[in-house]
């Protein structure tokens, strides 16, 4: 038990279930299935990019990606615009989708590699770029997702969500990557030390590179879903995306510094961001107030999480 | 004698024009705040149709717009400054905020520029306000939902972007409408923003809380995420009062075409635009305008709803635009 609790994702599982279970006790009884959904489904995209923001975090002081928001509506604005609501370019429009991640985030680590700018100021920079593409691409126009990827989104299998399948497939992925491959120790070297790192020769430059094009993947691919999801591309789709991506990084329980990140903690992070609104919104508090308690909860998570841990 | 005639209309013509345009060297400049959704894309589409139309026909000379890329009050301050420098002759404005613009507003207007605030307006008494009653487009919403539901019922209330005045003045108008009528009891109230995704999530969370809700009152952009939202917990539909845009209208078409859902829509159009526009040149033509003039909403009920469809483009927003005889009747029944 107290093995348990040294672990710095635990709390944000309690607090999401604690969250839920404050918010069940308040509806009536077939509403609580429907709240599980709902939160299952709204926090997947959340977590999507999250475990992006996550890799990027990991990788130490001063990494983090702003361009999240600008990356999923691009790709999504385009990707949409080109299958033009046509089942038959399902398959394309996906593979566009990430195309686009993959050169947002090989843009994104150009302006950092090869004009040395601060992460921060060229993500930032750079989704001024990509969020104007997008606005020029399509003037906000919001165009219909196929009806086979709409009804995919929006479907269920075994009673729970398909995005909630796809979402839990990633976390999968991430912690074998994170966990298990070359890759992932890399990214946790860098993060610890990375004079270090370099000079037990881990490509440092490379590392990062990939790290921030699997970001943008992510972004992109949660952007593509979402416009299928909830009927449509619009220009403001990943405004909510840029604070929550990092509240979920740190509520989960990984580093702000880099060198420790945590998977299980992403998908808790975004399930309890959900939860903690939908639970204020339930007891009728105002958005003045919600917004105090939220922020209020997730110090006293974080605070929980960073304790010194005895294990170790 | 035909020669007479013919230079007799030409006069005409001149003098006729010479009244409407004294303003072919002005040059006026967009101040514009925000442009990330689809309203505001098509506020700057209808500022472009129409001022392109009025440059090439000799009535101003440039009428260029700006967007602050970060949506803050000191950006578009710094912005209007830099129109004061440029020599501009008026300045409309859609502003980030009510009062944090009034002292850059105020350097235009003792540089003698005129400056023209709509949709976002501002306080400093020099400028002119081209303002839409948004509490009264809350209250309306009521009486709306009072009518088809005289025996009142539990409403749920989506609100736009905390902290944004707009939001605070729709609110008001729809609790001013529920104290109103008493039957109507608000069960729930939720953030969003004024996006269909946000509205869905948030409506999606709150959903298993409430009781069942016979009217929703929006803000606009967010009808069709909470339709979405209603459908998917699979709770009956109830009235969800829109706000012009084509995907609500699209399916407000489809549920009436399928079971004869009957609702409304209402919102601003982002052709007031264009409104702002023809008041800075009648201004600058040197025209009486009061300093405060109020736009009708654009508001679409049941008999107009295929007439609305068919003109507003897909993914769009409805839209009206105005002509220099819509602003002078919209400025005389100010003044009037």
């Amino acid at each position: 038990m107290t093995a348990l609790l040294d672990r710095p994702w635990i709390w944000a599982w309690l607090a999401a279930i604690a969250a839920f279970a404050a918010t069940a006790a308040i509806g009536q009884s077939q509403g609580i299935a429907g709240l599980l959904v709902a939160a299952l489904t709204f926090s997947a995209f959340t977590t999507l990019v999250g475990l992006g923001q996550m890799f990027v975090i990991t990788l130490g002081p001063g990494n983090i990606d702003l361009s999240i928001p600008a990356t999923m509506t691009l790709a999504a604005t385009l990707s949409l615009k080109f299958m033009g609501g046509a089942g038959a370019l399902a398959l394309p429009g996906f593979a566009l989708a990430l195309a686009i991640g993959l050169g947002a985030g090989l843009a994104n680590y150009a302006l950092i590699w090869l004009l040395r700018i601060p992460p921060i100021i060229a993500t930032l920079a750079a989704s001024f770029v990509y969020q104007s593409l997008a606005i020029w691409s399509n003037r906000g126009l919001r165009i219909k997702p196929p009806e086979i990827l709409s009804d995919a989104m929006l479907g269920r299998t075994l009673g729970l969500p398909n995005v909630a399948y796809v979402a839990l497939l990633l976390c999968g992925l991430a912690w074998v990557v994170l966990e298990r491959a070359r890759f992932g120790r890399e990214v946790t070297a860098i993060g610890q030390n990375p004079r270090a790192a370099r000079r037990v020769g881990i490509p440092v430059e490379r590392v990062r590179c990939a790290t921030y094009v699997l970001c943008a993947a992510l972004a992109a691919l949660a952007g593509f879903l979402l416009a299928c999801f909830s009927g449509g591309a619009a220009l403001n789709m990943g405004q909510e995306y840029l604070l929550s991506s990092i509240a979920v990084v740190v509520i989960g329980g990984s580093s702000i510094g880099g060198g420790r990140s945590n998977v299980p903690g992403v998908p808790a992070g975004a399930l309890f961001l959900f939860l903690v609104v939908s639970m204020l919104n339930s007891y009728g508090l105002g958005a003045g107030v919600r917004l105090l308690l939220t922020g209020i909860i997730i110090v006293g998570i974080v605070a929980l999480g960073a304790r010194p841990r005895t294990a170790e | 004698m035909k020669a007479a005639t013919c230079l007799a209309l030409t006069t005409a013509l001149v003098v006729g024009t010479a009244a409407t345009a004294d303003t072919p060297d002005k040059r006026i400049a967009l101040s514009n705040n925000y442009a990330g959704n689809s309203w505001r894309q098509a506020m700057l589409e209808s500022w472009e149709a129409a001022t392109s139309q009025a440059v090439s026909g000799g009535i101003v000379a440039a009428a260029d717009a700006f967007t602050t890329a970060e949506n803050q009050a000191t950006e578009q301050a710094a912005q209007i400054q830099n129109m004061i420098l440029q020599g501009y002759d008026a300045i409309v404005l859609n502003a980030a905020s009510p009062t944090a613009l009034n002292g850059a507003v105020k350097e235009a207007c003792d540089a003698g520029i005129v400056v023209v605030s709509f949709d976002g307006i501002v306080e400093e008494p020099c400028a002119w306000r081209i303002a839409v009653d948004f509490e009264q487009m809350g209250r309306d919403q009521i009486e709306y939902l009072a009518n088809r539901l005289p025996e009142g019922g539990a409403l749920l209330e989506i609100r736009g972007l905390a902290g944004v005045f707009v939001d605070d003045a729709i609110s008001r108008g729809i609790h001013d409408g529920v104290a109103a009528h008493p039957d109507f009891t608000i069960a729930g109230s939720v953030n969003g923003d004024w996006a269909q995704d946000v509205a869905q999530r948030a409506v999606a969370g709150i959903l298993p809380s409430l009781p069942e809700i016979v009217g929703v009152a929006t803000q606009g952009g967010d009808g069709y995420g909470a339709a979405q939202a209603f459908e998917a917990a699979g709770r009956d539909m109830p009235i969800i009062v829109l706000g012009n845009r084509q995907d609500e209208l699209q399916w407000w078409a489809e549920q009436r075409d399928a079971s004869g859902y009957e609702t409304m829509s209402v919102s601003i159009a982002p052709g007031v635009s264009t409104l702002a526009f023809w008041v800075a040149q009648q201004v600058l033509d040197g025209a009486e305008v009061p300093k405060d003039l109020t736009v009708p909403f654009l508001r679409i009920d049941q008999a107009d709803l295929d007439a609305a469809l068919e003109t507003t483009p897909e993914g769009g927003v409805a839209n009206t635009e105005y002509d220099l005889e819509a602003a002078r009747k919209v400025i005389s029944d100010a003044a009037s």
